[in-house]
């Protein structure tokens, strides 16, 4: 429960600072980002690609999603067809419109920073 | 006053004059009659009174056969354990090899030194995870049947990862000398047959020469590579029984193996391969065995300016070399010699494989690319149990030990190399450094992302710990599943700095054969560290109450992603492709509800808990007070709630 919470806090946070509803790139097609995070979490693409999108590991590296630079047509060509291991969702587990929603949600996270800004990186 | 009642008193004057009674009648009447014990009031409760056989014991004259004896078996067997320098024997007691466990602590003045484990699998973890700091084995000792159906799995960990265990296991060989009941249960005619497709060899000596000889070559034959665990059955009586002839016993001389080197010609032959290589990688696994390893590796890799990629089954070489290549494996798509040394799966490592409906694959390298292997794993195989891998076509196949090995190779493509490759050498070098130096900037880049989210993310998690570790003598000897941060921000450099992973991959490894390998570190001061997954935490929770009541130092953070989360991505890959239910897939695969809290488990088994810490800003703080407490000494557990990788 207070997992929830917590997402639904993050998802109004992320409605008020204008992104529930972002147009990312030119090729996207409207999505609604803080729909996008739900769907992200429950469908599991945290999974692999952590919450914050910071990438992670399958059966081999998971790519970074944070403020991706995939094109949404590559994005959706991935989760249709992936070219590796990653799984195939259908339309039958996921719309066009939930993958806009993902695509939108993953354009509104914070891509990296300077790390020479943090101290412990550079020790 | 009231008056005192009249009670039956069963004390021992009273118990003797009641005894013979009963023995005078005894004479006339079956000893059954001394059954009919007198009735205590409960008002005035007494120990109960005593029963025939105590009665007898008093009374009749004592059995013929011996109850004291000045020698046992297992006194001879504790000074064969000590002659071959060994430190530890963890056990988890039992009474079939009571015997030798009497021996060691009252003949062996406890030494080896028992470790207590609450668990088998614990004591055979540890002992992995101390032979690969250490260097040597250390012992353990199981119950034969039940105890060591227990030990099985670490036991198979030890086979996979190709490190030295004494496995020892109670057993009586004879029946007529097995009591009723559990001795039956816990007796086999071939107890060894349990582990013998995951051991290098096993035995049942059937008398204590036999013991000396075999348990000599036992561990001859675990510290030989390629290493293995071995196993010896004890018989109980041996253990337990007077040394029938001891002036005839001797303890044989033990002298270590020489690893094999390869053979000259075809070293010089793969000198000559990588010298004239234009882009020559070196793949490795389980290399370093000793201190002198990664040297090795690090004085040919430098001599040819080439790329090393490196699986870390061992501290093969260091992170920050600028030759590391570890995290840039499409190198291997670019070389045209390829040297892999003690590779554990080298298909694996030179295949692309698609674990798709379809299970393609294709070669990571080009067609004409030249592949060379050097190392000893091969030589020793079992058939059942499919750890060899998939077969992998070779160019030039040397069998003969890495680190062994390395040396001469090395020599002889410093002979080969002139003034000219040289040159070309230093400018391929000067590449490969500065693609490590992106790389590195590159993984630093990338652990900015999620920096303050909660779940805390795994970069974060280690950079937090790094940061507070980092000016000890470190030494981190456990990870959870695809950890990578590690090895991507910290500077591994010393050869007890990392001592690889489970090897079978079965799960339950991290926490025992890390408190093994901290066993290891005690003596030379090192601060010992690992982190481990929160589902292989909960096999073996236990191992925490032996690294407390034995004061081990360990500072064991928990990366609690609350699942078995490798499993929860194979689920969800099953269900996007049937298209059905990726939103279910948390059944059956994750550890929540109730979410379980670490810390507490910890300070239950005598541990410092810190935990669980969901908020970054709330690590350090807890990361500083969990060290105290290592360096007071002890073990300390940190559960940090984190992202899934």
């Amino acid at each position: 429960m207070k997992k929830f919470k917590r997402i639904a806090v993050t998802a109004l946070a992320v409605a008020a600072l204008g992104v529930g509803s972002v147009s990312v790139a030119q090729d996207a097609p409207q999505g609604n980002a803080a729909n996008g995070k739900r769907i992200f979490l429950a469908d599991g693409c945290f999974t692999c690609h952590g919450r914050s999108g910071q990438g992670g590991a399958y059966n081999g590296p998971a790519p970074i999603l944070a403020h991706t630079a995939l094109p949404f047509d590559g994005f959706k060509g991935q989760l249709r067809n992936p070219s590796d291991d990653m799984p195939a969702f259908s339309e039958a587990v996921l719309s066009d419109k939930d993958i806009a929603d993902i695509y939108a949600f993953v354009q509104s996270l914070p891509g990296p920073t300077s790390a020479k800004d943090i101290a412990i990186l550079n020790n | 006053m009231p008056k005192r009642r009249q009670q039956p008193d069963a004390s021992r004057r009273n118990f003797l004059k009641g005894a013979g009674l009963v023995g005078a009648a005894a004479a006339v009447a079956p000893p059954v009659a001394a059954n009919a014990m007198p009735a205590v009031p409960a008002e005035k409760l007494k120990a109960a009174l005593p029963g025939p056989r105590h009665v007898a014991t008093e009374t009749m004259p004592p059995n013929s056969d011996p109850v004291n004896q000045s020698s046992s078996g297992g006194d001879f067997m504790t000074d064969v354990l000590n002659s071959l320098g060994i430190e530890y024997m963890a056990i988890n007691c039992a009474s079939s090899y009571r015997g030798l466990h009497e021996a060691v602590i009252n003949h062996g003045n406890n030494k080896p030194e028992i470790i207590t484990c609450v668990h088998e699998d614990i004591a055979v973890h540890m002992a992995q995870g101390y032979a690969k700091i250490e260097g040597k084995p250390m012992a353990m000792a199981c119950h034969g049947v039940v105890g060591l159906q227990h030990a099985t799995m670490a036991m198979y960990n030890a086979w996979c990862d190709r490190v030295p265990v004494l496995v020892m296991g109670g057993n009586i060989m004879e029946a007529d000398k097995r009591a009723p009941g559990a001795e039956w249960l816990h007796a086999g005619v071939d107890i060894g047959q349990i582990v013998r497709e995951f051991t290098k060899w096993d035995d049942q000596p059937a008398s204590l020469q036999h013991f000396a000889e075999s348990a000599v070559r036992a561990y001859k034959i675990a510290t030989t590579p390629p290493m293995g665990p071995v196993f010896l059955a004890l018989d109980a009586e041996l253990q337990e029984n007077p040394i029938p002839d001891a002036e005839s016993l001797r303890i044989p001389k033990f002298a270590p193996v020489i690893p094999p080197q390869g053979d000259s010609a075809a070293i010089a032959q793969a000198a000559k391969m990588l010298v004239e290589a234009q882009n020559p990688v070196i793949v490795c696994d389980r290399v370093a065995r000793t201190p002198a390893g990664m040297a090795n590796l690090v004085e040919l890799a430098e001599t040819l300016q080439c790329a090393v990629i490196d699986n870390a089954g061992r501290m093969n070489f260091p992170s920050r070399h600028p030759l590391n290549q570890s995290f840039r494996r499409a190198m291997i798509g670019q070389a045209d010699v390829i040297l892999a040394i003690e590779m554990n799966d080298l298909w694996g490592t030179l295949t692309h494989f698609s674990d798709r409906i379809n299970r393609r694959s294709r070669p990571a390298y080009k067609p004409d690319t030249k592949v060379i292997t050097l190392g000893v794993r091969d030589l020793y195989l079992k058939s059942n149990y499919q750890d060899f891998g998939r077969w992998q076509d070779v160019d030039l196949d040397i069998a003969g030990d890495g680190e062994a090995s390395l040396p001469a190779l090395t020599e002889a493509a410093k002979r080969l190399i002139d003034d000219g490759r040289k040159s070309a050498y230093a400018e391929r070098g000067k590449k490969l450094a500065a693609a490590h130096l992106a790389m590195v900037e590159r993984s630093k880049t990338d652990a900015t992302i999620g920096w303050d989210a909660s779940p805390i993310t795994t970069a974060r998690m280690c950079a937090e710990v790094y940061n507070q570790i980092k000016d000890e003598d470190w030494s981190v000897v456990g990870t959870s599943i695809r950890l990578s941060w590690m090895h991507r921000l910290w500077d591994f450099k010393k050869p007890h700095q990392w001592n690889g992973v489970s090897g079978g991959a079965g799960v339950g490894y991290n926490l025992p054969a890390s408190l093994g390998a901290a066993l290891a570190n005690k003596k030379h001061g090192r601060f010992t560290l690992a982190f481990g997954g929160d589902g292989d935490f909960m096999f073996n929770p236990g191992a925490l109450w032996t690294a407390a009541h034995h004061k081990i130092p360990i500072l064991y953070i928990v990366q609690n992603n609350r699942a078995y989360h490798q499993e929860y991505m194979y689920l969800i890959a099953m269900a996007a492709r049937h298209g059905r239910g990726v939103d279910k897939m948390d059944i059956g695969t994750t550890i929540k509800d109730p979410n379980i809290d670490y810390a507490t488990v910890a300070r239950g088994m005598g541990a410092h808990g810190e935990g669980p810490i969901t908020d970054p800003k709330d690590l350090a703080p807890a990361l500083t007070r969990a060290i105290a407490a290592v360096k007071a000494g002890g073990p300390a557990v940190v559960d940090v709630v984190t992202d899934p990788r």
